[in-house]
């Protein structure tokens, strides 16, 4: 999938979309929320937690979780992350984290993308 | 902390929070890659490819280093400007002079982190059809990885922080650093607009 091609996902996230962008710049297939991912089930199999990775790179077979928030409000996605490898262990994943996610956004001279992961409400502004 | 070497320069030091790896430790690992290439490419006549601008002091270097006869070119990207993303995918801005059907080429990179631009790049060498194609790069970013390829010869691997210095830039600057240092958060979050 690109922007260009098919029809606009509905983004959780701008930084998100920024992400899918740069994709499309460098030609690099991908798909948005694809797949659900079961983490946790009660007695009777009914899923209680599932996890659906943001993104998922067809020529990589990767799937990727992109992170804006500050490392102390991370650690559930990172927990959730874990918790996949665990029981999914042929599935490879990458969790980008909120620092990669900045640098990522000044490599690519993305500096209000870089100062909203920033200036979310979930953190500081200006704290690195 | 280590900020021995930062001395001399000035006003570019003041905004270095530590030297990662000393000009010297780059200028050994450059000799030993130059060794390596020399060895494995005799008779095979190499073309190196890098790309601008991040590699001309890695390329300059290496090859002094390598005593086999070779040839370079260049290349040039754009990058992800906003000029850039309104016409859409990535392009070359300037292609290369030589042809490289049938030869043997090594891609020079001085840092590959995510891997996109290099996978592009490749991509595009690949349809020209060389004899073989090879990646040189000098530091390594595995961390921050989103697209995988082999690399035949690697001089170090950098952890993830946003490093300059020896080509490697921030805002055009800190490219005529010796070595490789960590800038301070500070400059940083000062330089975003």
């Amino acid at each position: 999938m690109s922007l260009s091609e098919h029809r606009h996902p509905k983004f959780a996230h701008s930084a998100e979309e920024t992400f899918a962008q740069i994709l499309d710049f460098y030609g690099i297939e991908w798909e948005y929320e694809p797949r659900t991912f079961p983490l946790e089930w009660d007695e009777h199999g009914t899923v209680l937690e599932a996890f659906a990775p943001d993104f998922y790179l067809p020529s990589q077979d990767l799937y990727i979780e992109l992170t804006t928030l500050r490392p102390k409000l991370a650690n559930y996605k990172n927990r959730r992350v874990r918790r996949m490898q665990e029981l999914y262990p042929h599935i490879h994943i990458k969790l980008l984290k909120r620092r990669e996610m900045r640098d990522l956004m000044v490599k690519y001279g993305l500096y209000d993308s870089a100062n909203q992961i920033q200036g979310t409400g979930a953190q500081p502004k200006g704290e690195l | 902390m280590n900020r021995a070497g930062l001395e001399e320069y000035g006003e570019l030091a003041a905004e270095i929070k530590e030297v990662l790896i000393p000009a010297g430790a780059l200028q050994q690992r450059v000799r030993e890659l130059g060794q390596a290439i020399s060895v494995d490419y005799a008779g095979r006549d190499p073309l190196l490819l890098g790309v601008l601008k991040g590699v001309v002091i890695f390329m300059a270097d290496l090859l002094r280093a390598i005593t086999i006869p070779l040839e370079v070119d260049f290349l040039a990207v754009s990058s992800y400007s906003s000029e850039a993303r309104r016409k859409g995918l990535v392009r070359l801005e300037k292609d290369l002079g030589t042809n490289i059907s049938g030869r043997h080429v090594l891609f020079v990179e001085d840092v590959i982190d995510t891997g996109l631009t290099l996978n592009y790049l490749l991509r595009s060498l690949w349809a020209r059809q060389p004899a073989s194609l090879e990646v040189c790069v000098l530091f390594n970013k595995p961390e921050s990885r989103l697209i995988e390829t082999p690399l035949k010869y690697k001089g170090f691997d950098l952890p993830d922080r946003f490093v300059v210095g020896y080509g490697l830039d921030y805002q055009e600057k800190y490219r005529n650093l010796p070595f490789v240092g960590v800038l301070k958060a500070d400059v940083l979050k000062g330089h975003q607009r």
